[in-house]
Protein backbone atom coordinates (compact mmCIF):
# COMPACT_ATOMS: atom_id res chain seq x y z
CA UNK A 1 0.00 0.00 0.00
CA UNK A 2 1.32 3.58 -1.03
CA UNK A 3 2.47 5.00 2.24
CA UNK A 4 3.38 8.69 2.65
CA UNK A 5 4.01 10.85 6.21
CA UNK A 6 1.76 12.95 6.99
CA UNK A 7 2.93 16.86 7.07
CA UNK A 8 4.40 18.32 9.97
CA UNK A 9 2.58 21.17 10.89
CA UNK A 10 3.97 24.44 13.02
CA UNK A 11 3.13 25.28 16.28
CA UNK A 12 1.98 28.19 16.00
CA UNK A 13 -2.07 29.38 15.84
CA UNK A 14 -4.80 27.96 16.92
CA UNK A 15 -3.47 23.99 17.09
CA UNK A 16 -0.29 24.20 19.06
CA UNK A 17 -2.05 23.14 22.11
CA UNK A 18 -1.61 19.63 19.76
CA UNK A 19 2.12 19.81 19.80
CA UNK A 20 4.05 19.83 22.73
CA UNK A 21 6.62 17.10 22.17
CA UNK A 22 8.05 18.36 25.12
CA UNK A 23 6.42 16.56 27.63
CA UNK A 24 5.57 13.31 28.19
CA UNK A 25 2.35 11.42 28.47
CA UNK A 26 1.44 9.97 31.62
CA UNK A 27 0.03 7.10 30.14
CA UNK A 28 1.18 5.00 26.86
CA UNK A 29 -1.68 3.82 25.41
CA UNK A 30 -0.52 1.27 22.45
CA UNK A 31 -3.86 0.75 19.73
CA UNK A 32 -4.22 -1.39 17.03
CA UNK A 33 -7.39 -1.85 15.02
CA UNK A 34 -7.99 -5.25 13.00
CA UNK A 35 -10.56 -6.02 10.79
CA UNK A 36 -11.10 -9.68 9.74
CA UNK A 37 -13.35 -10.47 7.06
CA UNK A 38 -16.23 -7.52 8.12
CA UNK A 39 -18.91 -7.64 5.70
CA UNK A 40 -22.22 -5.46 6.27
CA UNK A 41 -25.62 -6.17 4.46
CA UNK A 42 -28.47 -3.66 4.83
CA UNK A 43 -31.27 -6.01 4.29
CA UNK A 44 -30.93 -7.87 1.09
CA UNK A 45 -28.08 -5.10 -0.28
CA UNK A 46 -25.01 -5.83 0.58
CA UNK A 47 -22.61 -2.79 1.72
CA UNK A 48 -19.06 -4.34 1.18
CA UNK A 49 -18.05 -7.62 2.17
CA UNK A 50 -14.42 -9.09 3.11
CA UNK A 51 -12.47 -6.06 4.56
CA UNK A 52 -9.63 -7.47 5.66
CA UNK A 53 -6.46 -4.92 7.31
CA UNK A 54 -4.25 -3.98 10.00
CA UNK A 55 -3.70 -0.46 11.59
CA UNK A 56 -0.97 -0.35 14.22
CA UNK A 57 0.33 2.00 16.37
CA UNK A 58 1.01 5.48 14.68
CA UNK A 59 -0.37 4.60 11.40
CA UNK A 60 -3.18 6.71 9.62
CA UNK A 61 -5.80 4.49 7.28
CA UNK A 62 -7.86 6.47 4.98
CA UNK A 63 -10.73 4.51 4.01
CA UNK A 64 -12.08 5.82 0.35
CA UNK A 65 -15.03 4.66 -1.98
CA UNK A 66 -17.87 6.06 -4.01
CA UNK A 67 -21.28 7.74 -2.20
CA UNK A 68 -22.72 4.39 -0.58
CA UNK A 69 -20.15 2.24 -0.76
CA UNK A 70 -19.76 1.94 3.20
CA UNK A 71 -17.13 3.97 4.66
CA UNK A 72 -19.39 5.84 7.25
CA UNK A 73 -20.64 1.96 8.06
CA UNK A 74 -16.69 0.79 8.26
CA UNK A 75 -16.23 3.49 10.98
CA UNK A 76 -19.58 2.83 12.49
CA UNK A 77 -18.79 -0.86 13.19
CA UNK A 78 -15.14 -0.13 14.08
CA UNK A 79 -16.63 1.96 16.80
CA UNK A 80 -18.38 -1.12 18.03
CA UNK A 81 -22.01 1.15 17.33
CA UNK A 82 -22.87 -1.28 14.61
CA UNK A 83 -22.95 -5.08 14.19
CA UNK A 84 -21.06 -6.67 11.28
CA UNK A 85 -23.17 -9.08 9.26
CA UNK A 86 -19.81 -10.99 9.07
CA UNK A 87 -16.59 -10.73 10.48
CA UNK A 88 -14.99 -8.77 13.19
CA UNK A 89 -13.91 -5.58 13.72
CA UNK A 90 -11.20 -6.10 16.75
CA UNK A 91 -9.39 -3.36 18.66
CA UNK A 92 -6.55 -3.47 21.22
CA UNK A 93 -5.32 -1.51 23.85
CA UNK A 94 -1.61 -2.02 25.25
CA UNK A 95 -2.28 -5.59 23.71
CA UNK A 96 -5.91 -5.78 25.45
CA UNK A 97 -8.82 -6.79 23.34
CA UNK A 98 -11.54 -4.27 24.14
CA UNK A 99 -15.63 -5.44 23.17
CA UNK A 100 -17.77 -3.23 21.31
CA UNK A 101 -18.64 -1.10 24.44
CA UNK A 102 -14.86 -1.20 25.96
CA UNK A 103 -13.31 0.31 23.20
CA UNK A 104 -15.26 3.43 23.21
CA UNK A 105 -13.68 5.26 25.74
CA UNK A 106 -10.60 4.76 23.59
CA UNK A 107 -12.17 6.38 21.46
CA UNK A 108 -12.20 10.01 19.31
CA UNK A 109 -15.53 9.86 16.64
CA UNK A 110 -15.94 12.79 14.30
CA UNK A 111 -18.81 12.36 11.72
CA UNK A 112 -21.71 14.16 9.93
CA UNK A 113 -24.02 11.95 11.93
CA UNK A 114 -22.65 13.10 15.36
CA UNK A 115 -24.20 15.77 17.09
CA UNK A 116 -24.12 18.13 20.38
CA UNK A 117 -26.51 19.50 21.76
CA UNK A 118 -27.91 22.42 20.22
CA UNK A 119 -29.55 23.83 23.67
CA UNK A 120 -26.38 24.05 25.17
CA UNK A 121 -23.38 26.14 24.81
CA UNK A 122 -20.25 24.74 23.22
CA UNK A 123 -18.79 25.41 26.88
CA UNK A 124 -21.54 23.42 28.70
CA UNK A 125 -21.50 20.55 25.95
CA UNK A 126 -17.64 19.91 26.81
CA UNK A 127 -17.98 20.20 30.23
CA UNK A 128 -21.47 17.91 30.31
CA UNK A 129 -18.88 15.09 28.21
CA UNK A 130 -16.15 15.98 30.23
CA UNK A 131 -18.06 14.67 33.35
CA UNK A 132 -19.06 11.60 31.72
CA UNK A 133 -15.73 10.83 31.52
CA UNK A 134 -15.34 11.22 35.36
CA UNK A 135 -13.49 15.18 34.67
CA UNK A 136 -14.26 18.61 35.62
CA UNK A 137 -12.55 20.88 33.52
CA UNK A 138 -11.60 24.38 35.14
CA UNK A 139 -12.48 27.84 33.11
CA UNK A 140 -9.13 27.95 32.19
CA UNK A 141 -8.85 24.41 30.60
CA UNK A 142 -12.15 24.96 28.90
CA UNK A 143 -11.12 28.46 27.01
CA UNK A 144 -7.71 26.13 26.38
CA UNK A 145 -9.58 23.13 24.45
CA UNK A 146 -12.14 26.14 22.69
CA UNK A 147 -8.94 27.91 21.58
CA UNK A 148 -7.14 24.75 20.43
CA UNK A 149 -10.30 24.36 17.62
CA UNK A 150 -10.76 27.88 16.58
CA UNK A 151 -13.61 28.38 19.26
CA UNK A 152 -11.98 30.90 21.14
CA UNK A 153 -14.63 33.27 22.53
CA UNK A 154 -17.48 31.24 21.20
CA UNK A 155 -17.80 29.22 24.11
CA UNK A 156 -20.95 30.74 25.91
CA UNK A 157 -22.98 30.79 22.65
CA UNK A 158 -25.42 28.15 22.01
CA UNK A 159 -24.71 25.66 19.67
CA UNK A 160 -27.96 26.11 17.89
CA UNK A 161 -26.33 29.36 17.14
CA UNK A 162 -23.24 28.04 15.41
CA UNK A 163 -22.21 27.99 11.88
CA UNK A 164 -21.86 24.48 10.71
CA UNK A 165 -18.12 25.11 10.47
CA UNK A 166 -17.93 25.87 14.09
CA UNK A 167 -20.18 22.72 15.13
CA UNK A 168 -17.73 20.61 13.15
CA UNK A 169 -14.77 22.54 15.63
CA UNK A 170 -16.54 21.92 18.51
CA UNK A 171 -16.83 18.18 17.42
CA UNK A 172 -13.40 17.80 17.38
CA UNK A 173 -12.76 19.14 20.92
CA UNK A 174 -15.44 16.75 21.93
CA UNK A 175 -13.48 13.70 20.42
CA UNK A 176 -10.32 14.71 22.03
CA UNK A 177 -11.54 15.19 25.37
CA UNK A 178 -9.93 12.41 26.68
CA UNK A 179 -6.56 11.92 24.70
CA UNK A 180 -8.03 8.56 23.06
CA UNK A 181 -5.61 6.25 21.73
CA UNK A 182 -8.00 5.88 18.40
CA UNK A 183 -9.19 8.68 16.09
CA UNK A 184 -12.35 7.48 13.45
CA UNK A 185 -12.52 10.37 11.41
CA UNK A 186 -15.84 10.69 8.61
CA UNK A 187 -15.16 13.26 6.37
CA UNK A 188 -12.55 14.69 8.88
CA UNK A 189 -12.77 18.11 7.42
CA UNK A 190 -16.68 18.76 6.03
CA UNK A 191 -17.35 22.19 7.09
CA UNK A 192 -14.48 23.63 7.57
CA UNK A 193 -12.62 26.60 5.93
CA UNK A 194 -8.79 26.55 5.19
CA UNK A 195 -7.90 26.81 9.11
CA UNK A 196 -10.28 24.47 10.01
CA UNK A 197 -8.31 22.06 7.86
CA UNK A 198 -5.20 23.05 8.92
CA UNK A 199 -6.03 22.20 12.72
CA UNK A 200 -7.28 18.86 11.75
CA UNK A 201 -3.75 17.80 9.90
CA UNK A 202 -2.59 19.33 13.37
CA UNK A 203 -4.32 16.48 14.99
CA UNK A 204 -4.00 13.69 12.69
CA UNK A 205 -0.43 15.18 12.87
CA UNK A 206 -0.03 14.73 16.95
CA UNK A 207 -1.74 11.73 17.53
CA UNK A 208 0.74 10.08 14.92
CA UNK A 209 3.52 11.13 17.43
CA UNK A 210 1.60 10.47 20.99
CA UNK A 211 3.61 8.18 22.92
CA UNK A 212 2.55 4.96 22.34
CA UNK A 213 1.50 5.51 18.85
CA UNK A 214 -2.03 6.48 18.19
CA UNK A 215 -4.47 5.23 15.40
CA UNK A 216 -6.37 7.47 13.15
CA UNK A 217 -8.99 5.94 10.51
CA UNK A 218 -10.45 8.62 7.70
CA UNK A 219 -13.25 8.24 5.65
CA UNK A 220 -12.96 10.69 3.14
CA UNK A 221 -12.33 10.88 -1.20
CA UNK A 222 -10.51 14.31 -0.72
CA UNK A 223 -7.74 13.75 -2.86
CA UNK A 224 -5.86 15.84 -0.13
CA UNK A 225 -7.17 13.86 3.13
CA UNK A 226 -6.46 10.65 1.16
CA UNK A 227 -2.63 11.79 1.49
CA UNK A 228 -2.44 11.89 4.80
CA UNK A 229 -2.52 8.45 5.27
CA UNK A 230 -0.06 5.51 4.64
CA UNK A 231 -2.70 2.78 4.84
CA UNK A 232 -5.46 2.74 2.08
CA UNK A 233 -8.57 1.04 1.91
CA UNK A 234 -10.54 1.38 -1.30
CA UNK A 235 -14.58 -0.03 -0.78
CA UNK A 236 -16.94 -0.69 -3.77
CA UNK A 237 -20.50 -0.70 -3.31
CA UNK A 238 -21.49 -4.08 -3.24
CA UNK A 239 -18.15 -5.99 -3.64
CA UNK B 1 -11.75 12.86 45.34
CA UNK B 2 -10.22 13.35 42.23
CA UNK B 3 -6.75 13.65 40.73
CA UNK B 4 -5.47 16.86 38.65
CA UNK B 5 -3.91 15.14 35.95
CA UNK B 6 -1.26 17.98 35.54
CA UNK B 7 0.93 15.83 33.22
CA UNK B 8 0.15 17.12 29.90
CA UNK B 9 1.22 14.55 26.39
CA UNK B 10 2.55 14.34 23.23
CA UNK B 11 -1.07 13.56 22.36
CA UNK B 12 -4.08 15.94 20.48
CA UNK B 13 -4.56 16.99 23.81
CA UNK B 14 -1.84 17.98 25.39
CA UNK B 15 -2.94 20.46 27.85
CA UNK B 16 -4.51 18.76 30.66
CA UNK B 17 -3.90 21.38 33.72
CA UNK B 18 -6.93 22.00 35.53
CA UNK B 19 -8.56 19.13 34.10
CA UNK B 20 -9.93 17.13 37.52
CA UNK B 21 -10.46 13.94 36.60
CA UNK B 22 -12.40 11.75 39.30
CA UNK B 23 -10.58 7.97 40.38
CA UNK B 24 -13.66 6.41 38.28
CA UNK B 25 -16.35 7.57 37.03
CA UNK B 26 -19.63 5.86 38.38
CA UNK B 27 -22.90 5.17 36.76
CA UNK B 28 -24.36 7.12 39.42
CA UNK B 29 -22.26 10.18 38.89
CA UNK B 30 -22.73 9.95 34.68
CA UNK B 31 -26.15 9.80 35.29
CA UNK B 32 -26.27 12.90 37.65
CA UNK B 33 -24.63 14.49 34.82
CA UNK B 34 -27.11 13.38 32.41
CA UNK B 35 -30.18 14.39 34.84
CA UNK B 36 -27.95 18.06 35.33
CA UNK B 37 -27.88 18.15 31.39
CA UNK B 38 -30.95 17.73 30.75
CA UNK B 39 -32.69 19.71 33.48
CA UNK B 40 -30.28 22.52 32.22
CA UNK B 41 -32.23 22.01 28.62
CA UNK B 42 -35.65 21.61 30.01
CA UNK B 43 -35.46 24.71 31.45
CA UNK B 44 -34.19 26.96 28.23
CA UNK B 45 -36.53 25.27 25.92
CA UNK B 46 -39.40 24.45 28.53
CA UNK B 47 -40.48 21.64 25.53
CA UNK B 48 -41.55 18.98 27.96
CA UNK B 49 -42.33 21.86 30.02
CA UNK B 50 -44.92 23.53 27.76
CA UNK B 51 -46.55 20.32 26.63
CA UNK B 52 -47.22 18.83 29.98
CA UNK B 53 -48.72 22.35 31.04
CA UNK B 54 -50.63 23.32 28.02
CA UNK B 55 -52.39 19.75 28.88
CA UNK B 56 -52.84 20.00 31.92
CA UNK B 57 -54.14 23.49 32.24
CA UNK B 58 -56.48 22.51 29.14
CA UNK B 59 -57.66 19.24 30.59
CA UNK B 60 -57.94 20.88 34.23
CA UNK B 61 -60.20 24.00 32.73
CA UNK B 62 -62.28 21.30 30.52
CA UNK B 63 -62.92 19.29 33.86
CA UNK B 64 -64.23 21.94 35.59
CA UNK B 65 -66.28 23.35 33.09
CA UNK B 66 -67.74 19.77 33.04
CA UNK B 67 -67.80 18.50 36.09
CA UNK B 68 -69.34 21.64 37.87
CA UNK B 69 -72.82 20.39 38.05
CA UNK B 70 -71.44 17.07 39.60
CA UNK B 71 -69.22 17.97 41.99
CA UNK B 72 -71.59 17.92 44.88
CA UNK B 73 -74.15 16.13 43.13
CA UNK B 74 -76.09 13.15 44.92
CA UNK B 75 -78.13 10.44 43.69
CA UNK B 76 -80.43 8.55 45.68
CA UNK B 77 -79.87 4.86 46.70
CA UNK B 78 -82.77 2.64 45.09
CA UNK B 79 -85.36 1.60 47.74
CA UNK B 80 -84.10 3.61 50.86
CA UNK B 81 -83.99 7.19 51.66
CA UNK B 82 -80.03 7.69 51.48
CA UNK B 83 -78.00 9.28 48.74
CA UNK B 84 -74.44 8.67 47.37
CA UNK B 85 -71.93 11.00 45.69
CA UNK B 86 -72.95 10.73 41.67
CA UNK B 87 -69.09 10.81 41.01
CA UNK B 88 -67.23 8.62 43.88
CA UNK B 89 -63.76 9.93 45.48
CA UNK B 90 -62.24 6.86 43.48
CA UNK B 91 -63.96 7.51 40.35
CA UNK B 92 -62.45 11.21 41.01
CA UNK B 93 -58.89 9.79 41.72
CA UNK B 94 -59.21 7.68 38.96
CA UNK B 95 -59.72 10.34 36.42
CA UNK B 96 -57.09 12.26 38.28
CA UNK B 97 -54.37 9.15 36.75
CA UNK B 98 -55.74 9.25 33.76
CA UNK B 99 -54.86 13.07 33.35
CA UNK B 100 -51.30 12.23 34.78
CA UNK B 101 -50.96 9.31 32.73
CA UNK B 102 -51.40 11.86 29.53
CA UNK B 103 -49.63 15.12 31.07
CA UNK B 104 -46.93 12.11 31.52
CA UNK B 105 -46.84 10.46 28.23
CA UNK B 106 -46.82 14.08 26.15
CA UNK B 107 -43.90 15.18 28.09
CA UNK B 108 -41.84 12.65 29.06
CA UNK B 109 -41.51 11.32 25.55
CA UNK B 110 -39.49 14.15 24.71
CA UNK B 111 -36.36 12.80 26.75
CA UNK B 112 -35.63 9.56 24.31
CA UNK B 113 -37.35 11.06 21.09
CA UNK B 114 -35.58 14.35 21.02
CA UNK B 115 -32.15 12.66 21.81
CA UNK B 116 -32.43 10.29 18.47
CA UNK B 117 -34.24 13.26 15.93
CA UNK B 118 -31.41 15.60 16.90
CA UNK B 119 -28.67 12.77 16.88
CA UNK B 120 -27.33 13.63 20.09
CA UNK B 121 -27.74 9.98 21.11
CA UNK B 122 -24.93 9.28 19.36
CA UNK B 123 -22.54 10.95 21.09
CA UNK B 124 -24.33 9.57 24.44
CA UNK B 125 -23.20 6.10 23.42
CA UNK B 126 -19.69 7.13 22.82
CA UNK B 127 -19.56 8.56 26.43
CA UNK B 128 -21.75 6.57 28.91
CA UNK B 129 -22.80 2.82 29.20
CA UNK B 130 -26.43 2.18 28.89
CA UNK B 131 -27.49 1.48 32.71
CA UNK B 132 -25.87 4.96 33.40
CA UNK B 133 -28.43 6.67 30.78
CA UNK B 134 -31.75 4.76 31.63
CA UNK B 135 -31.06 5.41 35.31
CA UNK B 136 -30.35 9.42 33.55
CA UNK B 137 -33.37 9.49 31.91
CA UNK B 138 -35.76 7.76 34.60
CA UNK B 139 -34.20 10.35 37.22
CA UNK B 140 -35.56 13.47 34.91
CA UNK B 141 -38.59 11.33 33.92
CA UNK B 142 -39.42 11.19 37.92
CA UNK B 143 -38.64 14.51 38.95
CA UNK B 144 -40.83 16.16 36.16
CA UNK B 145 -43.83 13.57 37.00
CA UNK B 146 -43.77 14.58 40.72
CA UNK B 147 -43.38 18.19 39.85
CA UNK B 148 -46.53 18.10 37.66
CA UNK B 149 -48.59 15.40 40.15
CA UNK B 150 -47.30 18.32 42.87
CA UNK B 151 -48.99 21.19 40.83
CA UNK B 152 -51.84 19.52 39.25
CA UNK B 153 -52.99 17.44 42.32
CA UNK B 154 -54.33 20.20 43.97
CA UNK B 155 -55.79 22.23 41.39
CA UNK B 156 -57.79 18.94 40.63
CA UNK B 157 -58.97 18.71 44.18
CA UNK B 158 -60.21 21.73 44.05
CA UNK B 159 -62.17 21.79 40.76
CA UNK B 160 -63.14 18.07 41.49
CA UNK B 161 -63.77 18.00 45.07
CA UNK B 162 -61.71 15.26 45.68
CA UNK B 163 -61.26 14.40 48.94
CA UNK B 164 -58.25 13.32 50.56
CA UNK B 165 -59.06 10.68 52.56
CA UNK B 166 -55.81 8.99 55.01
CA UNK B 167 -53.17 10.90 54.35
CA UNK B 168 -50.55 8.56 54.77
CA UNK B 169 -52.24 6.12 52.33
CA UNK B 170 -52.94 8.91 49.58
CA UNK B 171 -49.15 10.17 49.85
CA UNK B 172 -48.57 6.52 48.96
CA UNK B 173 -50.83 6.12 46.66
CA UNK B 174 -49.54 8.98 44.60
CA UNK B 175 -45.40 8.38 45.23
CA UNK B 176 -46.02 4.58 43.79
CA UNK B 177 -48.30 5.60 40.87
CA UNK B 178 -45.75 8.43 39.83
CA UNK B 179 -43.28 6.11 40.31
CA UNK B 180 -44.71 3.75 38.34
CA UNK B 181 -45.70 6.22 35.76
CA UNK B 182 -42.41 7.29 35.46
CA UNK B 183 -40.78 4.14 35.00
CA UNK B 184 -43.51 3.16 32.02
CA UNK B 185 -43.19 6.37 30.43
CA UNK B 186 -39.41 5.43 30.24
CA UNK B 187 -39.38 2.17 29.02
CA UNK B 188 -41.56 2.93 26.07
CA UNK B 189 -40.48 6.65 25.21
CA UNK B 190 -36.75 4.63 24.54
CA UNK B 191 -39.15 1.99 22.14
CA UNK B 192 -40.62 4.53 20.98
CA UNK B 193 -37.27 6.70 19.93
CA UNK B 194 -35.42 3.20 18.76
CA UNK B 195 -38.58 2.54 16.85
CA UNK B 196 -38.24 6.15 14.77
CA UNK B 197 -42.19 6.06 15.76
CA UNK B 198 -43.65 8.82 17.35
CA UNK B 199 -47.64 9.27 19.27
CA UNK B 200 -49.39 6.17 17.60
CA UNK B 201 -46.44 3.65 18.31
CA UNK B 202 -46.09 5.19 21.60
CA UNK B 203 -48.99 4.39 22.68
CA UNK B 204 -49.73 1.05 21.27
CA UNK B 205 -46.36 -0.09 22.73
CA UNK B 206 -47.77 2.01 26.44
CA UNK B 207 -50.82 0.13 26.31
CA UNK B 208 -49.72 -3.25 27.38
CA UNK B 209 -47.72 -1.28 30.17
CA UNK B 210 -50.25 0.73 31.37
CA UNK B 211 -53.09 -1.14 31.10
CA UNK B 212 -51.98 -3.52 34.27
CA UNK B 213 -50.42 -0.51 36.30
CA UNK B 214 -53.87 1.45 35.74
CA UNK B 215 -56.10 -1.01 37.25
CA UNK B 216 -53.55 -1.54 40.02
CA UNK B 217 -53.50 2.41 40.51
CA UNK B 218 -57.56 2.04 40.50
CA UNK B 219 -57.93 -0.76 43.02
CA UNK B 220 -54.98 1.69 45.10
CA UNK B 221 -57.24 4.57 44.71
CA UNK B 222 -60.82 2.23 45.82
CA UNK B 223 -58.31 1.45 48.90
CA UNK B 224 -57.91 5.63 49.85
CA UNK B 225 -61.59 5.72 49.86
CA UNK B 226 -63.32 2.75 51.17
CA UNK B 227 -63.32 4.05 54.71
CA UNK B 228 -61.34 1.97 57.66
CA UNK B 229 -60.09 -1.62 56.57
CA UNK B 230 -57.78 -3.78 57.51
CA UNK B 231 -54.31 -2.55 57.43
CA UNK B 232 -53.11 -5.63 55.18
CA UNK B 233 -55.55 -4.93 52.11
CA UNK B 234 -54.27 -1.12 52.56
CA UNK B 235 -50.41 -2.67 52.17
CA UNK B 236 -52.02 -5.53 49.61
CA UNK B 237 -53.33 -2.33 47.21
CA UNK B 238 -50.74 -0.26 47.86
CA UNK B 239 -47.78 -3.08 48.01
CA UNK B 240 -49.34 -4.22 44.87
CA UNK B 241 -48.82 -0.60 43.09
CA UNK B 242 -45.17 -0.35 44.62
CA UNK B 243 -44.33 -3.57 43.70
CA UNK B 244 -45.53 -3.28 39.74
CA UNK B 245 -43.52 0.11 39.52
CA UNK B 246 -40.20 -1.75 41.10
CA UNK B 247 -40.77 -4.70 39.20
CA UNK B 248 -41.14 -2.43 35.71
CA UNK B 249 -38.00 -0.15 36.54
CA UNK B 250 -36.07 -3.40 37.45
CA UNK B 251 -36.69 -4.92 34.18
CA UNK B 252 -36.25 -1.85 31.98
CA UNK B 253 -32.89 -1.52 33.45
CA UNK B 254 -31.89 -5.08 32.68
CA UNK B 255 -33.38 -5.07 29.17
CA UNK B 256 -32.69 -1.11 28.51
CA UNK B 257 -28.80 -2.34 27.23
CA UNK B 258 -30.39 -4.01 24.54
CA UNK B 259 -32.33 -1.46 23.18
CA UNK B 260 -30.27 1.21 23.60
CA UNK B 261 -27.52 -0.65 21.61
CA UNK B 262 -29.64 -1.86 18.86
Amino acid sequence: MPARQAGKTSASGPGRWYNSDKVQREDHNEASVAWEGVGHRFGARSVFSDVCAQVEAGQVCVVTGPNGSGKSTLLRITAGLLQPSAGAARISVNGQPLDAVARRPHLGYVAPDLTLYRELTGAENLQFFARLRGMTLSRDDLIARLSAVGLRGRGRDLVSAYSSGMRQRLKYAFALLDQPSILLLDEPTANLDVDGAAMVEQVIAAQRRRAGGGVTIIATNEPREVEWGELRIRLEPGR
Amino acid sequence: MGRVADTAGAGPVSAQAGVVTSSRPAWLSEAAALFAKDLRAEMRTKVAISAIGVFTLSALLLLGLATAALKEAQIPIPDTDLTRPAWDPAGKMALLWVLLCFAAFTGLAHSFVHEEETGTSLALRLSMPAGAVYAGKLAFNLALIFAVALVATPLYMLITGMPLGPPLVFLLVMIGGCTGLAGAATIVAALAAKARGTGALYSALGLPILFVFLALLLNAAKTVYAGPQPALDVVKAVGGLFSYGILLITVSALTFGFIWED
